[in-house]
């Protein structure tokens, strides 16, 4: 059974409250364990590797619904580790270890940078500020009011002058918009950074999976100290009404998958 | 057989509905004539403002481009897809088209 069994990995906390574990199940409803070494705590819990291996495992995360589930189990026992430890640093998706031991030994390579990562999260929070600007409402804001109407060039021409005139407006419209968009995503960025211990620009989220409509102009991800947390908001909720055409949504509390800094080392150190 | 096994593992890869195969088909190639489009419609609107074209050959573009244009939208109706169906995620590169 040993030999068959891989070792999926959740979080990496210290000072865990094991009791808040019992009975919790994770991917593929497996009872999640702690994996312990010198005050690390790796919570894991084991995967049949004919699944998680390499191999089937890349075919599997191109399944929507497998990816769906497994992604919701893993979230469900990174946010439990998250409010029964003063910090922890969140895995990505899909790391896996082959036993108890590799786990164990990761613990031990990573130490430092595990350390390190768990002294910047704790007492801290990621938050997520995103930005959407309606390009329609943005161009409005400073376009001539009536489109076409540009000099006097357009007077003796016919309809195809006219249209290349409207649209000659219309492209100059909208690049002027996404100028002023993105000077303003930045703008914000700077003010929300200023509040955090650590800040990151994520890239703008696709609207075909957000479904919202607009420009993700700002995806932002923010690691303040839990007493400023109200301050973020009330900076959100100030920012947010700056700009007409620019909307600013607040998310999180989140696992700290931004700022945990770990990963990539630890999914090398998987393999 | 080795044949049969080949096959077996490509269609677990590729969703392989004729149907679906033609949607992506078709907004491939639209997407690209779209392209085409866009890149066409902006050398035209720098041409103009470089002002070196008569009036006339400024009108004949600009009827040509309307009418691509009309044309572009007959077809992605006739095929139901929506404007931004037509797009290509080039990954950190962003859309190969701007938003419309």
């Amino acid at each position: 059974m040993a030999d068959t069994s891989g070792r999926w990995l959740y979080a990496i906390a210290r000072e865990l409250d094991t009791d808040a574990l019992t009975g919790l199940r994770g991917v593929a409803g497996a009872p999640v364990h702690v994996v312990e070494d010198a005050g690390l705590v790796a919570v894991v819990s084991a995967v049949d590797l004919a699944e998680f291996g390499a191999e089937p495992l890349k075919r599997n995360l191109e399944d929507l619904d497998w990816l769906a589930a497994t992604a919701r189990a893993h979230d469900a026992v990174v946010t439990t580790v998250g409010g029964a430890a003063p910090a922890a640093v969140p895995l990505r998706l899909a790391t896996v270890c082959l036993g108890d031991d590799r786990v164990r030994e990761l613990l031990i390579r990573r130490r430092p940078d595990l350390e390190s990562a768990l002294a910047l999260l704790t007492g801290r929070t990621e938050w997520g500020v995103k930005a959407y600007a309606d390009p329609d409402a943005l161009a409005a804001a400073d376009a001539p009011a009536e489109p076409g109407g540009q000099g006097g060039q357009g007077s003796k021409g016919g309809a195809g002058t006219a249209y290349l005139l409207r649209r000659k407006a219309q492209l100059s419209a909208r690049e002027k918009a996404e100028r002023n968009a993105s000077a303003h995503a930045d703008r914000l960025h700077r003010e929300l950074a200023a509040l955090a211990t650590a800040a990151r620009r994520h890239p703008p989220q696709d609207p075909k999976l957000s479904g919202r409509k607009g420009w993700n102009v700002l995806n932002g991800a923010y690691l303040v100290d839990d007493a400023k947390a109200d301050e973020l908001a009330a900076a959100v909720e100030r920012l947010g009404g700056e700009v007409e055409g620019v909307r600013l949504e607040l998310t999180g509390p989140w696992p700290a998958y931004s700022f945990a800094g770990v990963e990539q080392g630890a999914e090398e150190a998987a393999r | 057989m080795s044949e049969n096994a080949h096959r077996h593992e490509l269609t677990e890869h590729i969703d392989a509905d004729p149907e679906t195969v033609e949607k992506g088909l078709v907004s491939l190639v639209l997407t690209i004539v779209e392209l085409l489009r866009q890149l066409m419609e902006r050398q035209a609107l720098r041409r103009v403002e470089d002002g070196k074209l008569s009036d006339e050959q400024v009108e004949r573009i600009g009827l040509t481009l309307m009418r691509l244009e009309e044309k572009m939208g007959e077809l992605r109706d006739h095929f139901g897809l929506e404007p931004e169906d037509l797009n290509i995620d080039l990954g950190p590169l962003g859309p190969l088209l701007a938003p419309e």
